[in-house]
């Protein structure tokens, strides 16, 4: 086919043959297209509600406060355990996440800053289990399944989080807002906590929340670790802990009806508690992105 | 002497504070350097009794997970083969990347250069959410909804017409496995697209408008300009989006253990029970008693971070590449 | 080597015979009366506001007009409106005619896609397809246009080259990317991309604000040699470029509303010598803007 000069008077003409074609592929591109970001949202759809149906009907106060081993059966005591667990490991995470961060951007040589780099990619790579096996060889050997097994194994998967999250933040401080204060004989160290820290502190707490948000909903570990009780424990590290995502796992395969509702009701709680974070979390980013 | 050394802020000697807040934040990097040397030790002590009994290119490559084997003159030999898993790994990983690369690359492209603002707004919140849902919840659903779906449906359809010619693509249709790789690797699907999208959003958007506009201007359909311009131009940083994914499937422990079946040996057919690196560790540890037990999920744990770092370091070449690219292109 | 054959619009095909066996595009179908653009009451909107507020203006076949004023006073927009470019943003409607040749380019019928072909476009920022080499830059639109005879697409490719005077510069290095090309460089290939598939019109929009005057100068020097066969509308910011390279020239301004509107058009050395508005005068003369 040789080139034709299109004119204006072949613009009134409907597109014919190739351009036809060429067309009608767009239009077909574009539907396609428009399924496939469907099909990357259809299965949310139909999570939520297989999850909503098959778990509101055992959601009840007893189901929230109760223990497992109560008459009527709950699963506080995994609420309370997850909690605890999350809250013990971000304590550990945070600080060394934020300072590791935080170090990699203001005061390593490029060398080093890139060397961290690396290892924050490596860590967030790094399978959750492999985290739990950690533990597991390491602790649990000493410690037995407990707590504190579970501990070590998410602070591991959560300092690379709040580090990276802290580099991201700490890197979108403006210069000027450091050398301002340096200008006025402040010392670095006051500098970085009082001005740079404070300056990005919405995002260092978003990545936070990030951390435990990923600390929440992590599974492969705590079993591993924790291992899951019918006890409740409160500041008992020492001893098995339980926790929502160990309750879901190991109540969906259960034998009779009520665990597996519980299981179902449990994975609402834990479906609703990672969406409120994820919207918490974007609406902060969103906010301090206009700031 | 006052004036050199006092700060007249009064906060101490302000060069020491620095040096010795560098030294503690510092350090912070330390700690996790070594806690990522310490999951590396851990594994590799621990592995050592199996390397007692067996070697390692015995692991790899056997196919077998039989455990410790008497022989008939007393000794023990190790037959811990990690064939099976490796293959359970990897073939679930690939239906998984194989389904969710296009997808998801396509999805980004539709939120990206097509979706009216009103549109791409609740689409890619929904996308976002997806990625933040805990695995095992996912495993839950998938256990308990979308396995059956896939087992009556797509599964049924392949066996029926396909399986006919490839064994590896059939199934009993009186009696269907309860649990199967391929429905492993479809739950990774699902939950390694939102990861495709997010990271493959964010390279179109990174296509500088002006190329768009030179295609449109020539003459050029929508579809042509990604096709031709668009897509070639973030191609590399589409690589790392699904290394990025891939990774993540390789090592997703807990939804495939649900939907796996966790049977030995290499299934006959995708449509048969099966086995991971991850999944066998998270249900093999609770039984292993014996050092050389615990060696060998050990070893599988090398194995798999063996993979995922890899990984890591290519998708690092990936980017930086893809920088000096956008460097030249911007 | 077959010789590419030119459609004339009534659809009967004229062999072309050409001696160095190269398509020569100055004597081809180049009927003067082809490429008359008018623009009747055109009123550009982006959501509710208006960038552009009624504007006709007549646009000579075979000229160069250029388009100047202040900067937010829509002439770019109304640029992007000519060959519907303004359509890739979301929100931005058209009121008022534009037609080229008496056929009304926001007709019913009219494919977009096939507007920008008879209309081609240069842009402000050179933009060659950095996954192109120089060669596939140039050969771009032929392919999109369906020629697949590859002994035709390198013989119009070298054409177009020579037309945009970059030939003998990357004759040796056709498969080198268009990126690695010098900043007026590119831009001569993207003009050279728009040549190529032979359109009647071709749009520029500021193409030299991003070039030293070197290459500004050489772009110049092309305009005014493509004026034998195109009719270029050319958008700038500089007023002895309007005076250099342009026929006729239009002037906008902006108004209350901070829509742009037409001052006064007509030919260039009368619009910058004698201009019949105070606003033009104060412009020109550089008192205002």
């Amino acid at each position: 086919m040789s080139l034709v000069r299109l004119t204006a008077s072949d613009l009134t003409k409907a597109p014919s043959g190739r351009d036809a074609r060429r067309r009608r592929s767009d239009r077909i591109m574009r539907g396609v297209m428009f399924a496939t970001a469907a099909a990357a949202v259809i299965p949310l759809i139909g999570l939520i509600t297989f999850i909503a149906v098959h778990g509101v009907p055992f959601l009840s106060s007893q189901f929230i406060l109760n223990s497992p081993l109560d008459k009527e059966p709950g699963i506080s005591n995994a609420i309370i355990g997850s909690l605890q667990l999350t809250i013990a490991s971000i304590i550990v995470a945070a600080p060394v996440g934020i300072a590791g961060g935080v170090y990699l951007n203001e005061f390593a040589s490029p060398r080093i800053s890139s060397a961290g780099e690396l290892l924050i990619d490596v860590m967030l790579g790094t399978p959750s289990i492999l985290a739990g096996l950690f533990a597991f060889l390491v602790v649990v050997p000493a410690l037995g399944f407990s707590g504190w097994a579970a501990i070590v194994a998410l602070s591991v998967l959560m300092i690379p989080v709040v580090m990276r999250t802290t580099q991201e933040v700490i890197r979108l401080v403006p210069a000027g807002v450091r050398e301002a204060s340096l200008a006025l004989g402040i010392p670095v160290w006051k500098t970085t906590i009082f001005v740079t820290c404070r300056t990005a502190a919405s995002g260092l707490l978003t990545g936070m929340v990030l951390a435990i948000s990923r600390g929440l909903g992590e599974t492969a570990p705590l079993l591993l670790t924790a291992k899951g009780t019918n006890d409740t424990e409160i500041l008992n590290f020492g001893s098995t802990m339980n926790a929502m995502p160990i309750v879901i796992y190991r109540y969906a395969y259960a034998a009779d009806k009520l665990h597996i509702g519980q299981a179902w009701a449990t994975a609402l709680v834990l479906l609703v508690i990672a969406l409120v974070l994820n919207v918490a979390v974007r609406f902060r980013t969103i906010n301090s992105r206009v700031a | 002497m006052s004036i050199t050394n006092g700060n007249r802020f009064g906060f101490g000697s302000g060069i020491r504070a620095d040096s010795l807040f560098r030294i503690v934040f510092g350090s912070a990097v330390v700690v996790a350097g070594l806690l990522l040397l310490g999951v590396i030790l851990s594994m590799v002590a621990s592995s050592m009794p199996v390397w007692s009994i067996q070697t390692p290119l015995s692991f790899v490559f056997g196919d077998r997970w039989a455990g410790e084997v008497t022989q008939p003159d007393g000794s023990i030999t190790g037959n811990y083969g990690a064939v099976p898993v490796i293959w359970g790994t990897a073939v679930s990983s690939v239906i998984a990347i194989l389904i969710a690369a296009p997808i998801g690359i396509l999805a980004a492209v539709y939120l990206v250069e097509f979706a009216p603002r009103k549109l791409a707004a609740p689409l890619t919140f929904l996308v976002e959410l997806m990625a933040a849902i805990p695995s095992v919840v996912i495993g839950l659903w998938a256990a308990g909804d979308l396995s059956i779906r896939l087992r009556d449906s797509v599964e049924w359809w392949v066996a029926s017409t396909l399986g006919r010619v490839f064994p590896w693509l059939s199934e009993d249709p009186n009696a269907p496995a309860s649990q199967s790789v391929f429905r492993a690797g479809m739950v990774l699907a699902i939950m390694i697209i939102p990861m495709v999208v997010a990271v493959s959003r964010e390279v179109i958007r990174s296509v500088p408008q002006s190329l768009r506009e030179g295609f449109i201007g020539m003459g050029a359909t929508r579809w042509e300009t990604i096709r031709h311009v668009v897509l070639p131009a973030a191609r590399v940083g589409l690589t790392g989006a699904v290394l990025l994914a891939l990774g993540r499937a390789i090592g997703e422990t807990i939804a495939v253990t649900m939907v796996i079946g966790n049977a030995e040996g290499i299934p006959s057919s995708l449509f048969l029970p099966g086995q991971t690196i991850a999944s066998k560790i998270a249900s093999n540890y609770g039984e292993a008693g014996s050092p050389t037990q615990v060696g060998a999920l050990a070893a599988l744990g090398i194995c798999l971070f063996a993979v995922t770092f890899l990984l890591s370091l290519a998708i690092r070449l990936v980017v930086r590449r893809s920088m000096r690219q956008g460097g030249r292109v911007g | 080597m077959q010789q590419p054959e030119i459609e004339s619009k009534n659809g009967a095909t004229t062999p072309r015979v050409v001696p160095t066996g190269v398509p020569a595009i100055a004597d081809t179908g180049a009927v003067s009366t082809t490429g008359n653009l008018v623009l009747q009451n055109l009123e550009v909107f982006y959501g509710g506001f208006r960038a552009v507020n009624n504007v006709s203006l007549q646009i000579e076949s075979k000229s160069v007009t250029a388009l100047i004023g202040p900067s937010g006073c829509g002439k770019s927009t109304l640029l992007r409106s000519i060959n519907r470019m303004h359509e890739t943003i979301p929100n931005a409607t058209v009121r008022g005619t534009v037609t080229l040749d008496g056929v009304d380019l926001y007709g019913s019928h009219v494919d977009p896609v096939r507007v920008r072909r008879v209309i081609g476009m240069v842009f402000q920022k050179p933009n060659p397809f950095p996954t192109m080499s120089i060669f596939g830059n140039v050969a771009s639109g032929l392919r999109l246009a369906g020629i697949s005879n590859k002994g035709e697409i390198s013989a119009i490719v070298e054409d177009s080259l020579k037309k945009a005077a970059l030939w003998n510069e990357v004759k040796d290095k056709l498969d080198e990317p268009g990126t690695s090309l010098s900043g007026g460089q590119q831009q001569r290939l993207c003009i050279a991309r728009a040549i190529a598939v032979r359109p009647e019109v071709i749009l520029m929009d500021e193409p030299c604000s991003a070039l030293d005057p070197i290459a500004t100068l050489k772009i110049e020097e092309l305009i005014r040699e493509l004026r034998a066969e195109y009719t270029i509308v050319i958008v700038t910011h500089n007023m002895q470029q309007a005076s250099r390279v342009s026929d006729s020239t239009a002037f906008f301004s902006m108004g209350e509303d901070r829509g742009g509107y037409l001052v006064e058009s007509g030919r260039t050395p009368q619009i910058f010598t004698a201009p019949t508005q105070q606003l033009t005068e104060d412009y020109v003369a550089g008192r205002f803007g």
